[in-house]
């Protein structure tokens, strides 16, 4: 059977790599938007896990990392580190601003850190901001052509580029990294605002528990003293970012993802319909050589997984191939693609609706006359 | 002919409907992933859409609404207002930041609006009041569908409690929802004195929206001033940042399958009917006359599939609307002319290769053949 089989691809050579290119599109795309989805609530995590401390102190009412406007009282820091169990508490400042050059415009996320918080992978430069200094996701790098040692304006404030990070993009937004000493001067220099008193000095504290503390406890004693603070293990805080993603993207992107495998199986049941259609003159001739039925429908449905596990590597390669382009061209997104979990599940709904494909017209196939097929 | 076309089209019912539906399948995935990014592209700006300012006025170095932070002075405004030529000038403040609405997050940009002024508030209301009032806030019909909120309930932004008043229309995106408050309440929040995030300015009529917009920039000390339409466009390049890239760049490689498929099913249908072109040629049928026939045949195809995809599209589309409410689809007529011609150049140039094959076949040999 599997001579038949490797004879009968062979002798329709067109036909089989256009199938195979078929599926491995259809392949391609599902897992585009699977990885799409993974890459940005892994993003999303990582933007709150990469910043470090055992616990995340955040403004009263303000539950989340990204996409917020968390202001901390100055005291706060001072009220944190007097709590029993805690070690050390890092300040941290988030400010959204939007980058403009060139007529182009971009959100971006600056990070104001001291002790801890700043990036974790430089690929060129310092980790520290230098004087004046920032460090900078590659997205933005890319995008402006920025390298170490270039100027980057932001409202009218002019920094020198000290280094160059990645994993450090969430919610399809880059980072920037300064210093505190810098901060004030942003403040002060630049068009940020007229009155400085609207802008955050401390939005978030990342602490440091004392050996031996349990941090859930140390955590209930930092709200029962600070009122004006709520405070989060940082998997609890990286989770409602990765629930923000989920509710802001995913019921469209899952929309898309779910149109893609309707659609995308629909065209693969199509395509193998289609083929088996067009083989019934070579089915009669097998009938006529002695070949059942039962056996043609496995020839068929083995033939078809055969063809579906060939395209899957080729749709995997597709997808990894498109998406390091995408990622090459905007490092913001981050699209994995060869997540294990989405390329099973791609490929069985691909396997499925192909052997359907075969099985619809299997009636047919049972009703081919050879001699018919002889006369004709 | 054209029987004889209709004749080929239907003689192989299930060929036809494997064709057409593939056809019409990988069509209606990259038509709905563009009417995603029609609807949302146009959503995601409709604030300053439906708030319809001729010019707006903001702190210098920003140029945009969407993710930016503005401040200005709210005395300007006064200043703003004598300038000649300005009829009324509305300020607003605006925070984007996550609220909490039935037990979820949803990140929302907060517009804080005069009490009493609908200059600058919300547009269309689903239920309740049209304004809100201290500690009041009109959120979205379709964030208050989906959080299982009503008039009446309670959310939390930035850990201050606020009541829904009122339930807005049209104030939903993927990017953003819009949420009002007033002025005062959502000062409290930011924290600010004095300070307001945008002023925007309505003209005399006869007046030049872009000069005016000059005039305000190099009269006022720090601020930016720009006109309605550019406010918008810059607006939308960097909403699209926040996941709309990603559409464009789906509905490309779901052309792009389109076109693939399209090619494959017209070639391979083509090349199906090469030996009734031949018996055709044999009995004296112009070379001419079989191009025609096998262009009409490829179009004809090419065409059902595509209407097949636009009926699927435009079935899905209400049915979208009700399970998905926070996805806004909008066919347009330019992506579907676009996709059409794609259609069409793609199945003529998928026939040529055969029909090439056909008119170069010796008549004799078809008759063998047979």
């Amino acid at each position: 059977m599997l001579t038949l089989i490797y004879r009968q691809l062979r002798a329709e050579p067109i036909r089989t790599a256009t199938t195979i290119i078929v599926f491995a599109a259809v392949i391609a795309e599902i897992l585009m938007l699977e990885g799409f989805l993974a890459g940005l609530y892994s993003q999303l995590r990582d933007a709150v896990l990469n910043r470090g401390g055992d616990l995340i102190v955040t403004q009263a009412g303000i539950t989340n990392f990204v996409a917020t406007r968390s202001i901390l009282p100055q005291m706060a820091r001072l009220d944190v580190e007097g709590v029993d169990g805690v070690r050390l508490a890092h300040p941290l400042t988030g400010l959204s601003v939007i980058y403009e050059r060139d007529g182009r415009r971009t959100p971006i996320v600056v990070l104001v850190y001291d002790t801890a918080g700043g990036p974790t992978d430089i690929v060129a430069g310092d980790a520290t901001p230098a004087d004046r200094g920032i460090v900078i996701d590659r997205s933005l790098a890319v995008k402006y052509v920025l390298a170490v040692g270039d100027r980057m304006t932001i409202s009218d404030f002019d920094f020198t580029v000290s280094g160059i990070s990645t994993n450090s993009a969430a919610f399809l937004t880059p980072f920037a990294f300064i210093s505190y000493d810098d901060l004030i001067d942003f403040y002060w220099e630049s068009d940020v605002a007229a009155d400085i008193a609207t802008f955050p000095l401390l939005s978030f504290l990342l602490v440091e528990t004392q050996p031996g503390s349990d941090p859930k406890d140390v955590a209930v004693r930092i709200e029962d003293r600070v009122d004006s603070a709520d405070v989060f293990l940082p998997k609890d805080l990286a989770a409602r970012d990765e629930d923000l993603g989920r509710e802001m993207l995913g019921p469209i992107l899952g929309l898309l993802l779910a149109v893609s495998y309707g659609i995308g199986v629909l065209v693969v049941g199509m395509f193998t319909f289609t083929t088996v259609r067009g083989r019934l003159r070579t089915f009669g001739v097998l009938k006529a050589l002695g070949f059942p039925t039962r056996s043609l429908a496995y020839l068929m449905l083995f033939e078809t997984t055969f063809l579906t596990f060939l395209a899957l590597p080729l749709g995997v390669f597709f997808a990894t191939i498109i998406a390091a382009a995408i990622q090459a061209l905007a490092p913001v997104y981050l699209i994995l693609a060869s997540e294990p979990a989405a390329i099973v599940r791609t490929a069985v709904a691909t396997v499925t609706f192909a052997v359907l494909g075969t099985l619809m017209p299997l009636r047919t196939i049972a009703r081919v006359d050879p001699a018919v097929v002889f006369r004709s | 002919m054209i029987r004889w076309i209709l004749k080929s089209l239907t003689s192989e019912p299930w060929h036809l409907v494997a064709s057409v539906s593939a056809i019409g399948g990988a069509f209606a995935l990259a038509l709905f992933f563009e009417a995603v990014f029609a609807g949302e592209s146009k959503q995601i700006v409709a604030y300053i859409d439906q708030s319809d300012a001729d010019v707006w006025v903001m702190q210098r170095g920003v140029s945009n609404m969407h993710m930016a932070t503005s401040y200005v002075s709210d005395w300007k405004a006064d200043k703003i207002e004598n300038i000649e030529g300005v009829n009324k000038v509305t300020p607003i403040l605006y925070l984007n930041t996550v609220m909490q609405a039935g037990g979820r997050s949803w990140f929302s940009f907060i517009v804080g609006i005069e009490s009493g002024n609908a200059r600058a508030g919300p547009w269309s209301i689903a239920e309740g009041k049209q304004l809100p009032g201290p500690g009041e806030a009109i959120v979205p019909a379709v964030l208050a569908r989906l959080a299982g909120l009503g008039v009446g309930d309670t959310i939390s932004i930035a850990g201050h409690e606020f009541t829904v008043a009122g339930l807005s229309d049209g104030t939903f995106s993927m990017a953003n929802s819009i949420t009002f408050v007033t002025l005062a309440d959502l000062a409290d929040i930011m924290s600010t004195f004095a300070s307001m995030s945008y002023f925007l300015v309505d003209v005399a009529p006869g007046v030049d929206s872009i000069a005016l917009a000059k005039r305000v920039t190099s009269e006022i000390e720090k601020v930016n001033a720009v006109d309605n339409r550019h406010f918008t466009k810059n607006d939308r390049e960097v909403a699209m940042q926040m996941g709309l890239e990603i559409i464009v760049l789906m509905t490309v490689i779901g052309g792009t399958l389109a076109i693939l498929l399209t090619g494959f099913s017209v070639h391979s249908s083509v090349s199906r009917k090469e030996h009734e072109f031949a018996v055709m040629k044999a009995l004296g049928v112009q070379n001419k006359m079989i191009y025609f026939c096998v262009m009409v045949y490829a179009i004809g195809l090419a065409l059902l599939g595509f209407s097949l995809a636009v009926i699927l599209v435009l079935v899905a589309t209400p049915i979208t609307a009700s399970f998905v409410p926070q996805v806004t689809l909008q066919v347009t007529m330019p992506a579907l002319l676009r996709f059409i011609v794609a259609a069409l150049v793609v199945a003529l140039l998928a026939a040529i290769l055969p029909v090439r094959r056909i008119v170069r076949i010796d008549p004799v040999q078809a008759f063998k053949v047979s």
